[in-house]
């Protein structure tokens, strides 16, 4: 697919010079992909986004530039930024989590005190889970999402509510939260694997940070799942208006999530 | 123009108008992607700067900077912006510099996590030094990036300025801090940059003044709204507990 003038080693200090010149394309660097807007259907973007001129380029470190068949290839457009909106509906995912749960634990506990080590277990878990995003945003240099102070209100309000209604209706949200944030961990796993698998078959050195962020997320989803179950054990499916309690929550959150991948 | 074969002229066109902070996800195991520059204009635009005091943000520059690079006169048709280019590495390369002080400030101020706020106002002077050879000339600069066509690079240039700052700084916050730090500081940096380039004391001392006095009128905004926050909150929580503690189910 290269042409042949491609597979020249980048060498700017010969007579080429002038050649290049006048045939810039051939010694142009990877362009940026164009983005995908709906990452669950972009796997086929990520997995063969390799981009039209394999030709390394000087800036992208010195293996590259002196060997052209190097491993270590920079990640294309499309693969960082679904790297970057994955991470930041996390984090988003996360601050509401523990919102809800510190807005839920007083009125629950004040009239089911046997409810908090479980409330507190959850607390602590989300709690932990946050902590691991933030510092994934904070060291991968990612910008957190810009609805951050309103999901701080929305996710306390929604706690707040649900625990005012009732125990169950509490356990409801949960059981609604906790679904959407499963499926949409374990949809984030599958494009991840593939990405890792696309780069494998390629020859490219996939790196210790993707590997990490696989089995972290991983864990995250089986945790969350995890408080899906005790949701369901405590009387989640119980709540008054189940089916629409469940069903408001659930589209509330898809809808956080889009709005979050964007802004 | 003419020199550039039609099929690459939309390209390269295409090529300017994509928004230049596309930055994201900063990998530490695979290879940073390329620059907005290609490796032609590098050489080219690099070769320009140092004509920059002499000949000012011009087309001259441009073509001075492509005979020094060992290209032909024609080859500054690869720069449709024209001058705008020459700004534009300079504004980039200056930003790439930054990293070459973060040691010494490690060293002077503490690792990541200690003295942030000095570690900032420190690279935003260093930063500001930067444009020292170029300063009698900044007010061209900046009159051409504020043309409409070149606004969203400027602006562009000028939040990823911050951001490194931050970064380099050592900076972890990932809430709404993380675009109030980075929205005053590029305010900060604009302004002083400005008054730089009126500024005739020795050694930019005036400046650093002016530096200075930002940073503090900054740092004594935030306490201010910092403390009624918290008072607004603090009387909220004490609020909602004092009605449970009467049995308001709330």
């Amino acid at each position: 697919m290269a042409r042949p003038c491609c597979r020249k080693p980048l060498n700017l200090a010969t007579q080429s010079l002038l050649y290049d010149f006048l045939a810039p394309s051939c010694f142009k660097t990877a362009r940026l992909n164009r983005p995908t807007r709906q990452f669950s259907t972009s796997l086929r973007c990520l997995s063969s986004s390799e981009p039209p001129h394999p030709h390394p380029t000087p800036r992208a470190g010195h293996e590259a530039a002196t060997d052209p068949a190097t491993r270590s290839k920079p990640l294309t457009q499309a693969q960082r930024d679904f790297l970057t909106s994955a991470l930041r509906v996390n984090q988003a995912g996360e601050l509401a989590a523990t919102l809800i749960y510190k807005a839920q634990t007083p009125p629950i506990v004040a009239s089911h005190p046997h409810l908090r080590p479980l409330m507190k277990h959850m607390y602590d878990q989300e709690a932990g889970h946050l902590a691991t995003f933030n510092s994934l945003l904070a060291k991968h240099r990612i910008r957190p999402t810009a609805m951050y102070p309103i999901w701080t209100f929305a996710a306390s309000a929604l706690g707040w509510g649900t625990a005012i209604m009732s125990r169950e209706a509490a356990m409801a949200c949960t059981e609604a939260v906790e679904t959407v944030i499963g499926t949409h961990y374990n949809q984030q796993v599958g494009v991840l694997l593939e990405m890792v698998e696309g780069m494998e078959e390629r020859g490219e050195e996939v790196g210790e940070d993707l590997k990490v962020l696989i089995e972290d997320i991983r864990r995250i989803r089986d945790e969350e799942l995890e408080h899906l179950d005790h949701a369901v054990e405590n009387d989640a499916q119980k709540a008054v208006p189940h089916e629409l309690l469940t069903g408001v929550i659930r589209a509330g959150c898809r809808g956080a999530i889009w709005v979050s991948e964007k802004v | 123009s003419s020199l550039i074969p039609p099929q690459h002229r939309n390209t390269m066109a295409s090529k300017r108008l994509l928004p230049l902070s596309r930055r994201a996800y900063h990998s530490y195991t695979h290879p940073q992607p390329p620059g907005p520059f290609t490796a032609v204009e590098s050489s080219i635009l690099s070769a320009a700067i140092p004509h920059i005091p002499t000949h000012g943000f011009t087309h001259t520059t441009l073509s001075l900077g492509a005979k020094d690079a060992g290209y032909v006169d024609a080859s500054t048709n690869l720069f449709p912006k024209g001058a705008f280019s020459v700004v534009h590495y300079h504004l980039w390369s200056q930003r790439e510099a930054l990293k070459k002080h973060v040691p010494r400030l490690v060293g002077e101020f503490g690792e990541a996590g200690k003295g942030t706020g000095r570690k900032v106002m420190a690279l935003t002077w260093e930063r500001l030094r930067g444009n020292e050879k170029v300063v009698h000339r900044w007010q061209e600069a900046l009159a051409i990036m504020a043309q409409p066509s070149n606004i969203p690079t400027s602006i562009s240039e000028l939040s990823s300025l911050a951001d490194e700052i931050w970064f380099q700084a050592g900076d972890t916050s990932v809430d709404t801090s993380w675009y109030t730090k980075r929205a005053t500081l590029s305010t900060i940096y604009a302004a002083s940059e400005l008054y730089m380039t009126t500024d005739r004391s020795e050694g930019w001392r005036d400046t650093s003044a002016f530096l200075e006095r930002r940073f503090e009128d900054n740092m004594r905004l935030g306490g201010v709204v910092g403390s009624v926050g918290q008072w607004v909150g603090f009387t909220a929580r004490a609020g909602v507990n004092v009605l449970r503690s009467k049995g308001v189910r709330i």
